[in-house]
């Protein structure tokens, strides 16, 4: 059925231009009408006979409220293998749906197996570089495909990028959820008793471009409390989200430096690197970020200028697997590590801890998620069959089975459907402009 | 004309105006259409050449026509500003919501204390406190030295000190060296004082030599603010290539709001904060409430909040509606069209300039 509509198209684009030879389409400044002509697959003649058959992307919403419904994306090829992957993109779900569907050429009648060959055709022939929305539905499709690579060749997939490293798994960080001294406190038992080595705060507060003292006063207060209450043992990481601009995030990072953190997160927003590159040339405190950024081209200035410590790649949005891994090579070959953001469903969650697995230069792995397992945890559970990216002493565990090594039924999701986009949150100053969070 | 020109400009008047006891001069331009419209402006003191001038390149002009309506200085900002009050006038509307604001519902202000000594200093704050100021500019003391030494840093800290307990904790300084330092004087100053978590530290230095300038900001962590020393709105590309801006301070009486706005995209792009520099009189005040409430990366603006009363009561008579500034630091939108502003004839006549 596929095969057909593709031949007639190849039909059409040739009665619309009888005359034109090879050397005609290199001069036509608009090639897009043709792109069809030449849509042959270019490497049937090495193709391993496995081809993709089908296409189905899910939106999942835990609750009507959710501004990250899940969107999962499964291919089938013609020998019975499948592949999951997830292109969640936070507050833009609509978009990131049609998107995956906009590839649903690239991709039927197809062979699964050249990732990196499928990965450039999306990315390069998208014309318009991937910004989020192409960049997440590359992901999901990505991840899914290497999937199905790990499968026919019965490996997991840090197996075929070279891991793993540590048999102990990844090790990770939590949220800390904790705000006030007793609850740090609190938390800081929890850890001990469980092994959790690593938490991650938030700053209080949004922030203006300059900011007054007892504001300032205010967030480095908060920072202080959290070394108090989880002690000298634990790494803490704050997350300054780019709410503060470059001008108040140099005053903070640089009178943290005693609390010696592990690493201050997106202490500015990401369009301007040489913006960045002025708070970490200020202070000794490890500067990281990346959560936003796609493919390796998005990271590249921030590595050559020497503007970060540490790279937080989404596998959701970066480009999947092959983004996340090109990222993590070009950031080891200026020593900067990796610890890459996750904050949305388990598929990328799984998929992410794969590449931590395989690359030297990983520092530690993110999970939107408290000490405490709550309900998305339990649903994880239930989807997967195991308990997907909860730590265990600290480290989350490796999946043993051949691709991604996680199952998910079709049937499983429907408990959940599809609720709609929902933003992200909108949060104003106190004159009612317009404040990041 | 036709539609196209509704708006033309007829007359083009400028009043050049001195308060009396600060002496602090500037110009109100008056700019009037066939359709019967009023505009005002303000900007710095005005030959008669610059008149004569302007009114060659603006009279049959059509007055929405702003971008391309070019006087130079001094009179260009406020050529400008009276044709958008016009504009605002003639759609009915705020100068604000012309410009496509209000990005914000208030308007964060601060003023400058007068006086060199700390009863003068303490008095000037009161007196602000009490107009409902919560940020205010402290200049450092004036000194002959070149190289001013450990002495110097503790004077100024000794003077920010004294200010602290009687505006508590929740008042913001600026600090202003008016350009007097050199860059390495300024960048010892500014380590020095990085604990008081000033607003910024505003002219450290002259903006002679880049390099220099740029030691300051690679040493400390002490927000920058400079505009007022800028002659080419260029050099803020300069200033924000090179690292060494955190404030933006374009001066409102050499560039006009649109040019202001157009400073503010770029340095958006750096996430660099617009705060206007203003010394004027109370039209550009009104034009300043205006622009701030239609940018996104406005943070505040300096209004002049004279010590005399005989300057105060001028400012008072020149506009029928005085700013008005509520209690915890912030000015409120002007709702009225246009600039929203009557300015009061008869007074433009009584504070006439008769010295430049």
């Amino acid at each position: 059925m596929r095969r057909r509509q593709f031949l007639s198209q190849t039909l059409l684009g040739g009665a619309l231009a009888p005359h034109l030879g090879a050397s005609d389409v290199c001069r036509c400044m608009s090639p897009g009408w043709q792109a069809n002509v030449t849509a042959e697959d270019p490497l049937a003649n090495v193709a391993s006979g496995l081809k993709i058959t089908n296409l189905k992307v899910f939106g999942v919403s835990l609750s009507l409220q959710s501004d990250r419904p899940y969107v999962f994306v499964k291919l089938e090829t013609n020998q019975g293998v499948i592949g999951w992957g997830e292109a969640t993109l936070e507050g833009k779900a609509g978009a990131v749906l049609a998107c995956v569907e906009d590839f649903r050429e690239f991709l039927i009648g197809y062979d699964p197996m050249p990732v990196e060959h499928i990965w450039q055709s999306m990315y390069v022939h998208s014309f318009y570089r991937a910004g989020p929305v192409i960049g997440s539905a590359i992901s999901g499709i990505d991840q899914a495909l290497w999937d199905i690579r790990g499968k026919v060749l019965g490996m997991p997939v840090y197996e075929l990028l070279g891991g793993p490293l540590d048999t102990r798994g990844v090790r990770g960080y939590y949220h800390a959820q904790a705000e006030t001294r007793e609850e740090l406190l609190k938390l800081r038992e929890t850890a001990v008793r469980d092994g959790v080595s690593c938490f991650k705060a938030g700053l209080p507060q949004y922030y203006e471009w300059i900011e007054r003292r007892a504001k300032i006063k205010r967030a480095l207060e908060s920072m202080q409390l959290l070394r108090e209450g989880l002690g000298p043992d634990i790494d803490i990481a704050v997350d300054f989200h780019a709410k503060t601009s470059p001008s108040v995030a140099s005053i903070l990072v640089k009178e943290v430096e005693p609390l010696n953190l592990l690493f201050i997160e997106e202490p500015c927003p990401p369009e301007n690197v040489m913006a960045m590159a002025r708070i970490s040339r200020r202070s000794t405190t490890p500067i990281a970020t990346g959560e936003r950024l796609i493919a390796s081209y998005g990271v590249r200035e921030l590595v050559e200028m020497g503007a970060v410590d540490i790279l937080q790649t989404d596998i959701n949005h970066v480009g999947g697997i092959t983004g996340l891994w090109k990222v993590a090579s070009l950031a080891g070959i200026s020593d900067v590590s990796m610890a890459p953001h996750a904050c949305e469903g388990p598929i990328g969650g799984v998929a992410t801890l794969h590449v931590d697995a395989a690359i030297p230069n990983f520092l530690i792995q993110e999970v939107c998620s408290g000490a405490v397992p709550d309900e998305k945890d339990r649903i994880w559970e239930e989807w997967l069959g195991f308990p997907a990216m909860r730590m265990v002493n600290g480290w989350f565990p490796l999946p043993e089975k051949p691709g991604l090594g996680l199952e998910l039924s079709e049937d499983s999701l429907t408990r959940f459907p599809f609720a709609g986009t929902r933003p992200m949150a909108r949060v104003f100053h106190e004159d009612g402009s317009v404040a990041e969070w | 004309m036709g539609a196209r020109n509704r708006h033309e400009i007829t007359r083009v008047d400028a009043f050049p105006l001195r308060e009396p006891i600060s002496g602090r001069a500037y110009t109100l331009v008056r700019i009037r259409t066939k359709s019967g419209l009023t505009g005002h402006g303000e900007c710095s003191v005005v030959s008669g050449a610059d008149l004569e001038h302007a009114r060659q390149v603006l009279i049959g002009r059509a007055a929405t026509s702003y971008v391309g309506s070019v006087v130079g200085l001094p009179m260009h900002p406020a050529v400008i500003t009276a044709m958008l009050d016009i504009i605002g006038q003639a759609c009915a509307a705020p100068l604000y919501r012309v410009l496509g604001g209000p990005t914000r519902n208030k308007i964060r202000v601060m003023t400058s204390l007068d006086g060199s000594e700390s009863a003068e200093l303490e008095a000037s704050l009161s007196s602000g406190l009490k107009a409902g100021f919560r940020a205010f500019r402290v200049r450092t003391p004036a000194t002959g030295a070149r190289i001013r030494g450990q002495a110097y840093v503790r004077s100024v800290r000794a003077r920010l000190q004294a200010l602290r307990p009687p505006a508590g904790d929740n008042v913001d300084f600026v600090l202003d060296a008016d350009g007097r330092l050199s860059p390495g004087d300024a960048a010892s100053l500014a380590a020095d004082l990085e604990d008081f978590h000033l607003l910024w530290f505003d002219e450290p230095c002259p903006l002679s030599d880049l390099p220099r300038v740029r030691r300051i900001a690679e040493t400390t962590v002490m927000p920058l603010g400079f505009g007022r020393s800028v002659n080419q709105p260029h050099t803020f590309q300069d200033l924000l290539r090179e690292g060494i801006l955190d404030v933006a301070r374009p001066d409102l009486l050499r560039e006009s709001a649109v040019d202001i706005r157009r400073i503010a995209a770029l340095a958006e792009t750096y996430y660099v904060a617009v705060a206007p520099h203003h010394e004027g009189g109370p039209v550009a005040t009104a034009t300043a409430i205006h622009l701030a409430a239609s940018l996104p990366n406005f943070f505040i603006q300096h209004i002049p909040l004279p010590s005399s009363e005989a300057d105060q009561s001028m400012r008072g008579e020149l506009l029928s509606h005085p700013v008005e500034i509520s209690s915890d630091g912030f000015a409120a939108l002007i709702s009225g069209p246009g600039l929203g502003i009557a300015v009061n004839e008869r007074a433009l006549e009584k504070y006439k300039d008769t010295e430049s």
